[in-house]
């Protein structure tokens, strides 16, 4: 009886203890829980009022003619941005061409190939970083000395590779840290199989982090697509359409500047209405190149 | 199966209209010139206008101009980097002797406005050179300090700091306001001098005339300089200015002529050294006493610039002839002079004794 009662004291105490504890467990909890809530609430608000901000004043300028039409007379607020949108395009499409296959051949070989010679690795990484480090500005005069000087002319080329050199350490970076997250396991029962190198790489490690690696893509496609610094220095920006690759260019981020720089309100919104069509083809970009990446490779890992 | 074929055929056909977009405009645009210039921003209103007028004369040529500033003009110019370039200030000598043949076209005429925004003050105020001089160097730091009360004894002005604005860039548009005030102020000579940019003692920097226009807009009780035209299209209030003769002018088209018939009897010729050619402070009781002329720059044997063939160095020719004739008609509704016919013989001359390759480029 005694004994019983003794172990229904030490319970209940418990019981109290627990209870008591808990309390405080649970408002310790919730109070986190909120401050981590309203902690997430602050780092949305800039990204949610810029976007807001954007679409607010962008968008009454938008319209066909402004999509596709060259600019009007400066301060006319007439015509559009038709050779910024086709520009940016051009540029950042032929960037992505010299930009991706370097920057993920280069993880490739950081990931798979490098084992054999640490130090080189070492450094290759060490300059990497400190590439992704350099101002964009500073390789656009790069840029300006090495090609706009020596070709003779302002050009969409110098443009596309000023960008791919802003691409490459990026893409490198993140290939470099997908392929390593593949097991092991599937490497080593690849060349079980009797597979070569190359195809191990090629069809295992490549394939199977497809969607690490476009992600990569995309982050340097988001990142050059809104540089001004260096494409002032090699494409200049015009009014025309493309015409020849050893002309100059105009893109976006640019025509932004230069309307914004415009005293003109008319001008003012049309640089608001080119910064929600940047923001809204780089998303556009992104979201489908995503989506392409992960429809592929779901396919794939189901047969 | 049928999902991979759909997304490669997606993929593939998304390339092929991202390649075929640029080549299908590039065969549209194949027949046509582009010509490149680059340069000042005190007649890039006018040299826009002129690049959607000539479209209608002469659909097959492109002009694309880039305002970067008089200094990127010339530097650009001297790079070969752009088949014309232009700039408010004459190339200096040294300039002119590092390019090695340039000529200068001067294409325009405008005059340099002070620009101010006092929100508490709507009637024209009036400044005289040495006020102008003393506020730019700092000396002048109240807009209700006597020198300008004594000035415009109708006008209650704000007992607030002035802001003076300024161009950051290498600009064409300080080098006529510096030369003015070197020439009204023996102070600004000796400390600041004239140049496309110089040491400011005081004030805020901007580019372009359209950086400085807009900085003016933007804060309250700041004066600046920029070209007439930034100044009457953005509605700003700008001052009368004193001239030599101590009447007060409003800038305008017909002031500015006045300036310029009193100084281009005196004209060099397109191919020689136009480095002292200066139309500030003019003689003449209506001359407003801060104007220019604004040049286009090119090389006599254009074929100097490896970029520039035949065809393109005629559709240069034919266009600058254009400008400096037909175009001068959209001069006058922006702000800018028309050219007085005698500038426009030193130019057709210019324009003719132009070559490529040796040979004369206009025939007739």
């Amino acid at each position: 009886m005694i004994k019983d009662n003794r172990t229904k004291d030490y319970k209940s105490i418990i019981q109290e203890r627990v209870a008591k504890n808990s309390f405080k467990r649970k408002v310790f909890n919730n109070f986190m829980t909120v401050l981590l809530f309203v902690f997430v609430i602050i780092a949305i608000i800039p990204l949610a009022s810029i976007l807001f901000e954007v679409f607010k004043n962008g968008v009454g300028a938008l319209s066909f003619e402004f999509l596709f039409s060259p600019p009007g007379a400066f301060g006319s607020g007439e015509g559009g941005i038709g050779p910024a949108i086709q520009g940016t395009l051009i540029v950042v499409g032929l960037a992505s061409l010299i930009g991706a296959p370097v920057g993920v051949l280069a993880g490739v070989y950081l990931s798979e190939y490098s084992s054999s010679s640490r130090s080189f690795a070492y450094f290759l990484r060490l300059f990497n970083d400190v590439l992704t480090g350099i101002p964009s500005i500073v390789i656009g005069i790069t840029g300006y000395i090495a090609l706009v000087l020596t070709l003779g002319s302002f050009s969409i080329m110098a443009g596309a590779f000023v960008l791919s050199i802003i691409m490459i350490p990026i893409i490198a970076r993140v290939s470099e840290e997908t392929l390593k997250l593949v097991p092991n396991t599937l490497r080593e029962a690849a060349y079980g199989l009797g597979l070569p190198k190359w195809k191990v790489v090629w069809h295992i490690v490549i394939k199977g982090s497809k969607s690490g690696i476009s992600t990569g893509i995309v982050l340097a496609v988001s990142r050059v697509a809104g540089e001004t610094a260096p494409l002032i220095m090699t494409i200049l920006g015009t009014s025309l359409f493309f015409s020849g690759f050893n002309s100059p260019v105009d893109a976006l981020p640019l025509r932004i500047w230069r309307l914004a720089s415009q005293p003109y309100p008319e001008a003012h919104e049309q640089g608001w209405g080119a910064a929600l069509v940047l923001i809204l083809l780089i998303l556009a970009l992104s979201v489908a190149l995503r989506m392409f990446a992960q429809k592929r490779s779901t396919f794939k890992s189901t047969t | 199966m049928n999902k991979l074929i759909n997304y490669r055929i997606l993929g593939i056909s998304l390339l092929a209209v991202s390649l075929l977009v640029p080549v299908y405009v590039n065969s549209v645009h194949a027949q046509k010139v582009s010509i490149n210039g680059a340069g000042a921003t005190f007649p890039f209103p006018l040299i826009d206008t002129w690049r959607t007028e000539y479209q209608k004369v002469n659909p097959d040529v492109n002009l694309n101009y880039a305002s970067i500033g008089s200094g990127g003009g010339i530097k650009q110019f001297t790079e070969k980097t752009v088949d014309f370039g232009a700039s408010d200030a004459p190339l200096s000598e040294t300039e002119f002797q590092k390019a090695g043949s340039a000529v200068h076209i001067p294409e325009t005429l405008g005059s340099v406005v002070l620009a101010y925004n006092i929100p508490e003050v709507t009637t024209p105020l009036k400044l005289t050179g040495p006020v102008i001089a003393d506020i730019f160097l700092g000396k002048i730091t109240k807009w209700d300090d006597p020198k300008i009360k004594e000035l415009n004894p109708d006008v209650t002005l704000p007992s607030e700091n002035i802001v003076t604005v300024h161009r950051s860039d290498g600009s064409g548009t300080t080098y006529v306001f510096t030369d003015y005030l070197s020439k009204v102020s023996p102070e600004w000579n000796q400390t600041v001098g004239k140049g496309k940019s110089v040491q400011w003692p005081v004030g805020i920097g901007a580019p372009g005339n359209e950086g400085v226009a807009a900085s003016i807009q933007g804060t309250p009780n700041t004066i600046g300089y920029v070209e007439l035209a930034y100044a009457l299209t953005t509605q700003m209030n700008f001052a009368a200015v004193q001239n030599q003769e101590g009447n007060f002018i409003t800038p305008s088209v017909n002031s500015t002529m006045a300036a310029v018939s009193a100084e281009t009897s005196t004209l060099p010729s397109g191919s020689e050294s136009w480095s002292n050619v200066t139309i500030t402070d003019p003689p003449g009781p209506d001359s407003y006493p801060i104007s220019s002329f604004s040049y286009l720059l090119l090389y006599k044997d254009l074929s100097t610039n490896p970029t520039i063939d035949e065809q393109k160095a005629k559709a240069i020719t034919e266009f600058v002839e254009w400008a400096v004739t037909d175009g001068q008609q959209f001069a006058e509704s922006l702000g800018y002079v028309p050219l007085p016919q005698s500038v426009v013989d030193v130019n057709e001359a210019t324009l003719k004794s132009l070559t490529f390759n040796g040979n004369p480029i206009l025939t007739n």
